[in-house]
């Protein structure tokens, strides 16, 4: 049970980033699933492998918040497929998390970064 | 909540599209159309775990959380053992007596009779009964006449059915050899039929019974089970009451137990014309019983009305049969000047009596423990409060993470509902053992098993409370945000000012509620010390009664059992002396009536009644009783039929009919002039009825100078343990008639007693209630203290490295609830003299502005509030600065 547990814990975290980064894909513009894939991962530099499955449960779950919204359509290329745009309550859930993840970040890179304070407080 | 619910198959389709997309994607990047296919595929992971995921989200995603919730929220629980102890027996004890007293309140004054249709019931209730007659109860009783003449207009009513006790306490039964004794009642033939009470056993009663006077009984469910332990073979049986055998027809329906208020009825039988059967165990007095007796209103009436029929348009007709049957046998017509008395009903949906004798204790202890409630509650949402204050951190950290609000609120909730769920379960098994503990204190016979009236109520409070606990410390628990997680020291996160601010109102609320229910507490209890303590004029401790009731064909014959009964008992080892009584003292009953003395009606002054509460009593009852005789004799067995007729009065009597006279040797005797008796004594005041009446001027006749003998009540003075003679008197009655029980016996002080029965019981469960909410107070503001205590251990510490001393931190913690005790003082005594008013009608030698019980429960709660302050104060002074300031 304690192992499921801390499963859960992982793939909330996961989960967290994983919806910032999605938001931010689509605030250029409508795309489909693949679309979003492929950009996540060429403006990581390729550090972000997105797994696919994980992605259209991530999108699902966006949209049932409300924060995206989906619609059939055609693609460049003339393939069918369903594309995700922001709705204006993903756009502010957007900047709240972006400026949230800013603070967090900068706080762990303070930390990070202080070097060897650690020890240096006691006198 | 839910939208547009999306199909597997439009999933399906998406990934079949995204595969697509890839593949075009992967062969632009040079692959060949196979090896991009098969690509898109890999990196797509597992298709059907996917869609297997989108799958359950829909399906099972519901249940599945709510596992998840509850399996943390149980964990999370289990980390802190101790508040969630305190939180499920704090919720447990405050519902459990809500819901103890509110299954007695549904119970006596909720539920309906157990009939069939009760809105159509009525009891049936005189305005006054006409002049001349006796009664039982001036409003509610009838003759048999009117019975009569109104059970034969069938018009209005569709059954009129009459119930009479067999006697005013018990009645002798015999079942097999061995005397008992049991509640009955005789009734109408159509009884059962007419209040539609079904007979799962045997039969009920007919009109024809009810004709021929057919010697048949049916008894009560729960006299079958208790005597008969449910055994089907007693139909058939003989149950001899008062030596009448009688045969057993029918079992009534479970949970009847009669129309008769505040009792349980244990058997039922046909209205009766033989003497030993006389309604409420009455000798026949100048040779008539109810039923011939026109001057005796003695009868209850109940009655169904007739389909269609409203009860203006019954009254309407039975108003001038009854009229006119009221003065049957009383010269036919009212006396000048007097008011024709007037029929009415009332509902009879419940019991009768019962409110009268219940509902106001009962209504104020449901505001108390109403209070109580409130007050565990309070305590229980302070508990949580600081408990999700302290997790603020861990919620904001998930909250950063992505968790949703929604998220946190429904494991808030989980929480909560699982804290509800085991202090429920608890609190209906406590308030099962407290309703039964009630209602055997209370003397109520009526089953007090809690219903599904009981269960919606326990049902109701809890989820209220559920919703409470889970909202309540929401607010605090996001008030903090996700940006809160950043904030890294425990002692900068919980010192808001405005989160304290809710706590500090809700602990002077409690102190406001304490002090409420100590003032109640310390009336109630000063009203029960009252009554215990006032004297009652006698040596009440080594004596021992209880009832006899012979068959007696004559009245000589009544005497001579006696005399012959007193001078078996008087030579039994350890009995100092012996008498007899017609009304048993402490009973609640008692003889009255006007009287002439000195051959007229005596003028009193100012206006008092000239009532007199009188007793047909036997030799030595003055010195049995140890009662000063001031002046003159006791009766002794000398005065008999043939010497002069005697009389003792006591000084109220002399007080107020013959002041400043010699009463000895003056005379009196009932006001219809039947009798003169001359006073051969004056005898102190004392308790006749119950112990908290006023002393009312009161005389005492010789049984063997009055013409009425039927149950007498034998007192007893014996050495050591009183109730330890009774097998051997018993021994003795037995000798004398086999057929006869010993009826209620039980000692002097302890029937006496009975009659504050009602305000003991009232005044320890309001004492109780008062210690349990001082209880409670005390955890809440020591909790709650403690807890504050140690969020601020930080600024205690900088504090004291800044130079403050020990004594200003243990006064900085100290004034905080002082000032909170002086606020809850402030608002509770308003709310107190509110309660203290509402009391008044149960209150004895206290005034509702005790002064005592305000000053008690005012610092009563300030102790509290010390004692509870004191060890966070210790606690908080012995912060050590170096020590505080580097626990972060």
């Amino acid at each position: 049970m304690a192992t499921q547990e801390s499963n859960d814990d992982r793939i909330a975290l996961l989960q967290g980033t994983l919806d910032l980064l999605i938001l931010k894909t689509l605030i250029l513009g409508p795309c489909h699933g693949q679309g979003v894939a492929r950009m996540i991962q060429r403006q990581s530099e390729d550090v972000f492998l997105v797994d696919h499955g994980s992605l259209y449960v991530a999108l699902q779950r966006l949209e049932d918040k409300g924060w995206i919204r989906a619609k059939w359509g055609v693609s460049e290329n003339n393939r069918k497929a369903r594309f995700y745009s922001l709705t204006p309550k993903g756009r502010e859930q957007l900047v709240e998390k972006t400026s949230e993840w800013r603070r967090l970040t900068r706080a762990m890179g303070l930390v990070l970064d202080s070097g060897d304070g650690t020890q240096g407080q006691e006198a | 909540m839910f939208r547009r619910k999306r199909s597997a198959e439009d999933f399906a389709e998406e990934i079949k599209a995204h595969l697509a997309l890839e593949a075009d994607e992967l062969r632009r990047e040079g692959l060949g159309k196979e090896d991009a296919q098969w690509k898109a595929l890999r990196e797509f992971g597992s298709l059907r775990a996917a869609q297997e995921r989108f799958y359950m989200r829909r399906r099972w995603i519901g249940l599945d959380k709510l596992g998840r919730d509850l399996r943390f929220g149980l964990r999370s629980l289990r980390q802190s053992p101790g508040f969630a102890a305190t939180a499920i027996l704090t919720l447990a004890l405050g519902v459990g007596a809500n819901t103890a007293v509110f299954s007695v309140m549904n119970a006596v004054l909720l539920r309906s009779l157990p009939v069939a249709d009760p809105n159509r019931l009525v009891y049936l209730r005189t305005s006054n009964p006409p002049r001349g007659t006796g009664t039982i109860d001036s409003n509610e009783t009838f003759s048999y006449s009117v019975y009569d003449s109104l059970r034969k207009q069938t018009s209005g009513l569709s059954s009129l059915m009459a119930y009479v006790p067999l006697s005013g306490s018990k009645v002798a039964v015999r079942y097999g050899t061995q005397p008992e004794e049991a509640e009955g009642d005789m009734v109408s033939g159509a009884l059962f039929s007419g209040l539609g009470v079904k007979l799962p056993l045997g039969r009920g009663f007919s009109e024809q019974d009810e004709m021929n006077r057919a010697p048949v009984a049916v008894i009560s469910y729960n006299y079958w089970t208790r005597r008969f332990a449910r055994n089907p073979d007693v139909l058939g049986q003989t149950l001899f009451v008062n030596g009448v055998p009688m045969t057993i027809v029918g079992i009534a329906a479970e949970g009847f137990e009669g129309v008769e208020g505040g009792g349980s009825t244990d058997f039922w039988i046909p209205l009766q014309s033989r003497p030993e059967l006389n309604a409420w165990g009455n000798p026949p007095d100048e040779g008539k019983i109810y039923l011939n007796d026109s001057t005796w209103w003695c009868l209850r009436l109940i009655a169904r009305l007739a389909p269609g029929v409203n009860r203006t348009q019954a009254i309407a007709q039975l108003q001038p049969v009854f009229q006119r049957a009221a003065y049957v046998g009383l010269d036919g017509s009212p006396m000048e000047g007097e008011k024709r008395p007037v029929l009415s009903f009332v509902d009879a949906k419940s019991f009768p009596g019962y409110d009268q004798m219940y509902g106001n204790p009962l209504r104020i202890l449901m505001a108390m423990v109403g209070l109580v409630l409130l007050i565990a509650m309070a305590n229980v949402v302070m508990l949580l409060m600081a408990r999700n204050a302290s997790r603020q951190r861990e919620f904001s950290l998930r909250l950063a993470l992505g968790a949703g609000r929604g998220e946190l609120f429904r494991q808030l909730l989980m929480e909560s509902a699982i804290l509800v769920t085991a202090g429920g379960a608890l609190a209906w098994a406590f308030a099962e053992m407290a309703a039964r503990l009630l209602g055997r204190w209370a003397q109520i016979e009526t089953s007090l098993a809690p219903d599904n009236t009981v269960l919606l109520f326990t049902l109701g409070v809890l989820v209220l409370a559920a919703l409470l606990f889970g909202l309540a410390p929401l607010r605090t628990a996001l008030a903090g945000g996700a940006e809160l997680a950043l904030k890294t020291s425990a002692a900068t996160s919980n010192t808001d000012a405005a989160k304290s601010r809710s706590g500090r109102i809700i602990v002077a609320l409690q102190m406001a509620l304490c002090v409420v229910l100590l003032v109640g507490a310390g009336l109630l209890i000063r009203t029960l010390r009252n009554l215990e303590n006032t004297p009652l004029g006698m040596r009440v401790e080594g004596l021992v009664v209880f009832g006899v009731k012979p068959n007696i064909p004559s009245v000589p014959a009544g005497v001579a059992f006696y005399r012959n009964l007193m001078s078996k008992l008087r030579v039994l080892p350890g009995v100092e002396s012996v008498t007899i009584m017609e009304s048993r003292l402490g009973s609640g009953w008692s003889n009255n009536s006007g009287m002439m003395v000195d051959g007229r009606i005596p003028d009193v002054a100012n206006g008092s009644s000239n009532t007199v509460r009188w007793n047909v009593v036997g030799p030595d009852f003055f010195r049995t009783l140890g009662v000063p005789v001031l002046a003159g004799r006791d009766f002794v067995d000398s005065d008999t039929a043939k010497s002069q007729p005697v009389g003792i009065i006591n000084e109220e009597f002399a007080k107020r009919f013959l002041p400043n006279v010699n009463p000895l040797g003056r005379t009196f005797g009932p006001d219809k002039g039947q009798a003169t008796m001359t006073i051969v004594g004056v005898v102190k005041n004392h308790k006749y009825r119950s112990i908290n009446e006023d002393p009312i001027p009161m005389a005492w006749y010789m049984y063997a100078q009055i013409p009425v003998i039927g149950e007498m009540q034998v007192e007893m003075r014996v050495h050591g343990e009183p109730l330890a003679i009774l097998p051997a008197a018993r021994k003795v009655v037995q000798q004398l008639d086999p057929n006869l029980p010993l009826i209620q016996p039980m000692t002097q002080r302890a029937q006496y007693d009975t009659t504050i029965s009602g305000q003991t019981l009232f005044a320890r469960l309001a004492g109780f209630f008062g210690i349990l909410a001082v209880v409670l107070v005390a955890t809440g503001l020591y909790g709650s203290l403690a807890y504050r205590v140690s969020v601020r251990t930080a600024e205690i510490g900088v504090r004291m490295a800044v130079g403050a001393r020990r004594e200003q931190v243990v006064w900085m913690i100290l004034k905080d609830s002082l000032l909170l005790t002086v606020v809850g003082v402030l608002f509770g005594i308003p709310l107190a003299l509110f309660v203290g008013r509402a009391l008044t009608s149960s209150l004895y030698g206290v005034k509702p502005l005790d002064a005592v019980s305000y000053l008690v429960a005012v610092v009563g709660v300030a102790v509290v509030a010390l004692a509870a302050s004191a060890l966070p104060a210790g606690r908080a002074a012995s912060v050590d600065p170096m020590t505080a300031l580097r626990t972060e």
